[in-house]
């Protein structure tokens, strides 16, 4: 495996195409999911475990399944991946089961594990699909997890279920808060990339200029 | 030789600036601040110099962050964030003290998120001081609906309100025991601040309609048809009429927030279409929920004002009129009708 393909691979998963704040895929979980850290955690963890095993046995067909009908072949494959971690989570946290409700099966169309089969796994060997929805995975979950520590600490005046203090400013766990809270996050997000973005972009021009010793 | 000047339009400057507009606004808003504060005494005057304070001060603090010059921001500063904050403290409940975030945050709110981030004065989608409402009413659902207390001055007619205000009363179907001229002068009727007397808020509205900061018809338009409206909905009742409008914060908003210039179309049908509409909703919103709803309603409506700024456009200069046009076409049509006879 290259080396530098994994670097690629991890750094579009965490930062260049965070499924969350720069793809805005994925946003319905995002907005239900948030108002508690835990919720977001469990969320986050449980579509990384679906996305790394779909886009495994994706990877492995990927030569088998003829293009016309791959996206019924990946939701299929989504799909039993999603009633395994069903029926796990309703096993062994039934709390968190109750607690995601409807936005568990849901996750077989979440945009995020489609767009990967379609656009990742389907075109990549198995070892690189599974770091892809590893590190794709990471990138939703701790997009999650801040969202739901930044609501849960303002709405609720708690950290993963620790009551903190009494203070609560009940708009931050609403719906209309959890739109505001994205959008913000958004913007934060994507200011702060842009700006190591372009300090970046501009150490590796002077880098050049110093090599080549002429304008670029 | 005599040189000649070209400049570009416009050439004749008038006074009416932005600041001018906001200085009558304030003008207007005072009579119904001092109803408030003489009504719910040291309550309402800390809630609106809390208000007001931090709405100036986040407009100030986010020019600094941008980096505007202290000298400009002073300069250019329009009003419209004191006009925000007392608008804002005076639709909040006379709050205890000890809930002094309330008008803190909602200002906060106001300012920064709902006028600043969209770019300032002008710019803001939805009117500021009604976002901060709803903010508080959503955030701090508890404190809002229980900070009621009875004002300075008992009711003429010797009655008290039983329920929280004369409003919830009245939604729930008890017949409001209060007479018309208390809910008018505000003598015995618990509320918000600004919301209680009446007469404060039409002799703000009176001024406001001299200054010709807005037209009389406007307001008249929304208590109108939200009065007939809720009257429809509550089983054909006349009698009910002037308790249904004069209860609740109905004539506050009407008068001081659907007016707000930014958030209101700006050709004429749109705007009387945008009132029409706000009326049917309060009055819907009223009879679903049993609350008050006409914070609800404007914020509804300052959304739907795009739409209306698309679809209903004035007539251009020259054009020949909708009714005309068709006229015309039914006059052909009769003709050939004729002809082929």
């Amino acid at each position: 495996m290259d080396g530098k393909k994994i670097k690629n691979i991890a750094l579009d998963g965490l930062l260049r195409n965070n499924p969350t704040f720069r793809l805005v895929l994925g946003t319905c979980p995002t907005l239900a999911l948030t108002t508690a850290a835990m919720n977001g955690i469990g969320m986050g963890l449980a579509v990384t475990f679906i996305l790394i095993c779909s886009n495994v046995i994706i990877s492995m067909l990927r030569k088998v399944i003829p293009s016309a009908v791959r996206i019924p072949a990946f939701v299929l494959i989504i799909a039993t991946f999603v009633t395994m971690v069903r029926m796990l989570l309703d096993k062994f946290v039934p709390s968190l089961y109750e607690s995601m409700g409807v936005y568990l099966p849901l996750i077989v169309v979440n945009c995020i594990i489609l767009g990967r089969a379609e656009s990742f796994a389907s075109k990549n060997p198995v070892g690189y699909s599974a770091l892809d929805g590893l590190f794709t995975g990471l990138g939703f979950t701790f997009a999650l997890t801040f969202m739901g520590i930044f609501r849960e600490v303002l709405g609720s005046g708690s950290l993963f279920g620790a009551h903190l203090w009494d203070f609560k400013i009940e708009f931050f766990t609403s719906s209309a808060g959890a739109f505001f809270v994205y959008g913000v996050f958004i913007a934060a997000f994507n200011g702060i990339y842009t700006k190591i973005d372009s300090k970046i972009r501009a150490l590796h021009y002077d880098k050049m200029m110093a090599l080549t010793g002429e304008e670029l | 030789m005599q040189k000649i000047i070209v400049s570009d339009t416009p050439h004749v400057r008038s006074k009416l600036t932005t600041k001018r507009i906001m200085l009558d606004v304030i003008i207007a808003i005072v009579p119904a601040l001092v109803a408030g504060i003489v009504f719910f005494g040291g309550r309402a005057a800390f809630n609106v110099a809390i208000a007001v304070v931090s709405c100036c001060l986040t407009e100030w603090i986010w020019l600094l962050i941008k980096k505007v010059p202290v000298k400009d921001i002073f300069k250019k500063f329009d009003f419209t964030s004191i006009v925000t904050g007392l608008l804002l403290a005076l639709s909040l409940p006379p709050l205890d003290y000890k809930y002094f975030y309330i008008p803190l945050l909602s200002g906060i709110f106001a300012v920064g998120v709902v006028k600043m981030l969209f770019g300032g004065t002008g710019k803001n989608v939805v009117n500021p001081a009604v976002t901060g409402r709803v903010f508080a009413f959503i955030s701090f659902l508890g404190a809002m609906t229980s900070g009621w207390i009875q004002p300075a001055f008992g009711s003429i007619s010797g009655e008290v309100v039983t329920g929280a205000t004369v409003l919830t009363d009245m939604l729930a179907g008890v017949r409001p025991t209060l007479s018309n001229l208390d809910l008018f002068l505000g003598t015995g009727v618990t509320g918000c601040i600004g919301e209680t007397s009446k007469v404060a808020i039409l002799i703000g509205y009176i001024y406001l309609v001299v200054r010709r900061v807005i037209k009389w018809q406007w307001p008249v338009i929304v208590v109108g048809v939200t009065g007939l409206v809720g009257v429809l909905l509550n089983g054909c009742d006349f009698t009910l009429f002037l308790p249904y409008i004069l209860s609740g914060g109905l004539i506050y908003g009407a008068v001081f927030m659907a007016t707000d210039y930014v958030t209101s179309p700006a050709n004429n049908l749109a705007r009387y279409i945008y009132y029409v509409l706000m009326g049917v909703i309060i009055a819907l919103l009223r009879k679903g929920t049993g609350i008050e709803t006409v914070s609800f309603a404007i914020l509804l409506m300052n959304l739907i004002v795009p739409l209306l700024s698309l679809h209903v456009r004035p007539r251009p200069f020259g054009s020949v009129p909708f009714g005309v046009l068709v006229k015309e076409k039914f006059a052909k049509l009769g003709k050939k009708g004729g002809k082929a006879e």
